[in-house]
């Protein structure tokens, strides 16, 4: 992939267009993530707002041309509260997004902050009736003695709304902060995790959580229709049963927290969570109601000589994905991305290093990670405004930038490369120059095209790929700059540096 | 870019730990420097752990591997036998109803008093002379006849490479001149409402054993008075103490050359008041945070300036003698200032 095609940069940040020193707290970006047609790409902030881009149709006149994202709906999802009992706000920021498979002309997610999930409705109205008996235009109503004929009220276009509506809350469910929220493939349940939970819900059901009837020798359902669920509790009166739930008897005895969780792609019944140690299990729902004793436990033997004090919090897992085909499953931890086969627990069958170390607070940063549509290409990012993709069937790796001043609208990326000390080759970055307040945690990539969203802090990029040779998909892009221009393309083969 | 400068003094100051730690095969500078590191280590947690003023719930996962890592920092000393079981707080924090009883500062709270404890040896090698010594006296003399003995068949991590290598028993006598320093503090104090009083009370050991020789108690009950009033006056701010502590062991570092000779008696301050050195005029205002903004990443910003801060807090010191004062008047300092953090203040 790196090598035949020239990769592009097509520029489209969406934020603040002043330069960035003057930041809004609220603007900062949480969490990115695509639809699966990769037609909506869903960002949401610190602010509690979540903004929705869409991509345009292809233009018939220009069928290479692949659509540009622009803004399609913003809506505030969550709000700050108030936790009275321990005198603490509940911060509004959006930790996940999750699109649930469309169904119908809506188009429903979840989001999540710390305590609180919603699923909304997003729905577009382009037509509105008209041509009430009763009522004016402006909804006034009319004088009954007025009326002479009846009409039928018709449906005229008008200027496309797009409504976002909250549908489910799923609240007081969670002690701790939620970090993950993931659906599963049965498309009627999905998880949730905290620091010491993960809970199991039914998306109608908000005021309990589930775990599985256990039954030996049952059938496995397709997907747990209420019925198959029990219900582990009422959320409001019973003491309440997790699936997984880790949090010891004695606190002081608490060394290890649930860091990521997510469903199997293809198997309703398997769900992975990582912790703070480095470790990842993998839990199968059909063993038990209560998934304490996992089916895998996928952990990396610690080498001795890289030991150090920090050992165990760069070892913390922040990310955790399932490959699309769902025979690998992704970790990121501080220093290195991983790639485990869900058959082999005792090590990574692929780690790619990413830096140095860095002994600063910067070390709880939290990076996710995520697969390309095949599965062939990882992406995670980095200080700096980094950004890292790594071939796997290449084993080529790439370092580039998310920034206003260092690409021009429509060149080619230019692979960075960081060095770690010693001698500084000409165009590399000293490790000591990174700036460690620019950073790319969230990361997510188009399920079928070469397109990639990456968020600085209060950036979104979106890049897309130029391909010469044989094309992903379809044919190969001509670039549109920002909206109403057009222009030049330009490109250069792709140089891949190993950092 | 004021954070991009300020993370470059950061690397700087832990490049320098780090090569340090690095540069040396074994032996003394390593050894004294792993210390160094594990002490700036546990210093900085403490205030990741304790100066954490947010509006919001802290961040479960990131206090459980701050715990950890002073966890693992209380065995190793275990192992070097340096910890002692003390000083456990009498009433748990207040500030900490979170989270259904996750608690910190316990086992912080006994590391806190071992980890104190390694930086005097190291700096109680750099020997002393009996007469015209500021107190705590006890403190010397115990040292000095330790030091004289012949060096201990288990070698000390930090005490590789000096030319004498103290005894476990330096050790003992220290902790138990200390506790006994502390217990004619609670006894000379005359604040007992303050907080700081009874907090120290309340940690002072039930049973220590007593000082091996009868030290010239007048002299250290005198500075310890005077250092505990203008404790309890309040003059020393959390951050001073801390960056005094840290700076401390800073300190031990770069006087660690100078461990490898016998110093005279010149090494020891006879006309610097302790004011000068406990309250000398550290700027504090990088520690004061405006709470409105405390809810984006302010630990995350915190550190590197505290770190940027030590550094400039160091340069005070650097002209200045190790005394034996130093660290036993820093941990005073640092015992209250945690008393204080626990209390609730």
């Amino acid at each position: 992939m790196c090598e035949s095609q020239g990769r592009f940069l097509k520029q489209i940040r969406f934020g603040d267009s002043s330069y960035s020193e003057r930041r809004c707290v609220a603007d900062i970006i949480s969490t990115v993530e695509f639809n699966h047609s990769g037609e909506l790409l869903a960002t949401g902030d610190k602010g509690g707002r979540v903004v929705i881009f869409q991509q345009e149709p292809e233009n018939k006149s220009q069928p290479q041309c692949r659509g540009e994202y622009n803004v399609y709906s913003t809506f505030q999802s969550h709000e700050p509260e108030f936790d009275y009992l321990k005198s603490l706000e509940i911060e509004e920021k959006i930790n996940k997004i999750r699109w649930l498979p469309q169904k119908n002309a809506a188009q429903f997610l979840l989001s999540t902050n710390d305590k609180t999930i919603k699923l909304w409705k997003i729905s577009e109205r382009d037509k509105r009736p008209e041509g009430y008996n009763l009522k004016e235009e402006d909804g006034r109503y009319r004088d009954p003695t007025t009326v002479t004929t009846l009409r039928v009220p018709v449906f005229r276009p008008m200027d496309l709304m797009v409504e976002a509506s909250p549908r489910r809350v799923f609240a007081n469910a969670h002690t701790y902060h939620i970090n993950s929220i993931s659906v599963n493939s049965d498309y009627e349940t999905y998880l949730s995790a905290d620091d010491l939970r993960v809970n199991l819900w039914h998306l109608e059901i908000t005021d309990r959580s589930f775990s599985i009837r256990a039954r030996p020798g049952a059938v496995q359902l397709r997907g747990f229709k209420p019925g198959a669920l029990k219900p582990s509790c009422d959320l409001q009166r019973l003491p309440r049963k997790d699936i997984v739930d880790i949090k010891p008897a004695n606190m002081e005895e608490l060394t290890e927290v649930i860091t990521a969780a997510e469903f199997h792609p293809n198997q309703c019944n398997t769900f992975v969570y990582s912790s703070s140690k480095g470790t990842i299990r993998l839990c199968d729902m059909r063993a038990s109601a209560l998934c304490d004793k996992h089916s895998k436990l996928f952990e990396e033997p610690e080498d001795p000589s890289n030991r150090s004090f920090f050992s165990e919090i760069i070892s913390s897992i922040s990310d955790v994905k399932f490959s699309h085909n769902g025979r690998y499953m992704m970790t990121r931890d501080y220093l290195s991305v991983k790639i485990w086969d869900l058959n082999m627990e005792s090590r990574p069958v692929e780690t790619y290093q990413l830096c140095s170390l860095y002994e600063n607070d910067c070390i709880f940063d939290k990076f996710e990670c995520c697969w390309n549509g095949n599965d062939s290409v990882v992406m995670t990012g980095s200080y700096n405004n980094f950004f890292r993709m790594f071939d796997r069937g290449q084993k080529k790796d790439v370092t580039l930038e998310a920034s206003r001043e260092s690409s021009k609208p429509r060149a080619v990326l230019k692979p960075r490369k960081v060095c770690g000390g010693g001698k500084r080759k000409k165009d590399e970055i000293s490790v000591d120059s990174l700036d460690f307040n620019k950073k790319i945690l969230h990361t997510a990539w188009h399920p079928q095209e070469n397109i990639i969203a990456v968020a600085t802090t209060n950036n979104l990029y979106i890049f897309q790929d130029k391909l010469n040779g044989p094309p992903v998909r379809g044919g190969g892009g001509l670039i549109k700059t920002n909206p109403g221009e057009r222009g030049d393309t330009t490109e250069c083969p792709l140089s891949v540096l190993s950092v | 870019m004021l954070g991009k400068g300020a993370k470059r003094k950061l690397d700087e100051h832990e490049d320098g730990l780090e090569g340090k730690v690095a540069a040396s095969a074994g032996g003394g500078p390593s050894k004294v420097s792993y210390t160094l590191q594990r002490q700036t280590i546990f210093n900085i947690s403490l205030m990741k752990l304790y100066n954490h003023r947010a509006l919001t719930e802290p961040s479960l996962q990131k206090r459980v591997l701050i715990n950890n890592m002073l966890r693992r920092i209380q065995e190793e000393l275990k192992q070097e036998g340096s910890l002692r079981p003390m000083f456990f707080a009498a009433s748990q924090p207040q500030d900490d109803p979170l989270d259904e009883g996750y608690r910190e500062a316990q086992p912080a709270f006994s590391i806190l008093s071992a980890a104190a404890q390694p930086a005097q040896p190291s700096a109680l090698t750099s020997t002393t002379p009996l007469e015209s010594c500021l107190t705590p006296a006890s403190l010397l003399e115990d040292d000095a006849s330790f030091c004289t003995s012949p060096p201990s068949p288990t070698p000390h991590p930090q005490h590789d490479g000096l030319t004498k290598p103290p005894p476990p028993h330096p050790q003992v006598a220290i902790k138990d001149s200390f506790s006994s320093a502390l217990d004619e503090i609670e006894e000379l104090c005359p604040t007992s409402t303050s907080p700081e009083t009874a907090a120290v009370t309340a940690t002072a050991p039930k049973i220590p054993p007593p000082p091996p020789s009868p030290p010239p108690v007048l002299d250290s009950k005198d500075l310890e008075t005077k250092v505990c009033s203008q404790k309890f006056e309040g003059l020393v701010t959390q951050q001073e103490s801390k960056a005094s502590a840290a700076a401390e062991s800073k300190l031990m570092d770069s006087s660690s050359p100078s461990n490898f000779e016998i110093t005279t008696s010149t090494g020891f301050l006879t006309d610097l008041a302790l004011d000068d050195i406990l309250f000398a005029d550290i700027d504090t205002s990088m520690y004061d945070f405006d709470p409105c903004t405390s809810t984006t990443g302010t630990t995350s910003k915190i550190a590197p300036v505290t770190a940027d801060d030590l550094l400039k807090t160091l340069s005070p010191y650097n002209n200045q003698p190790v005394t034996p004062n130093q660290p036993f008047k820093m941990d005073l300092t640092e015992l209250d200032h945690i008393m204080e953090v626990l209390v609730g203040s």
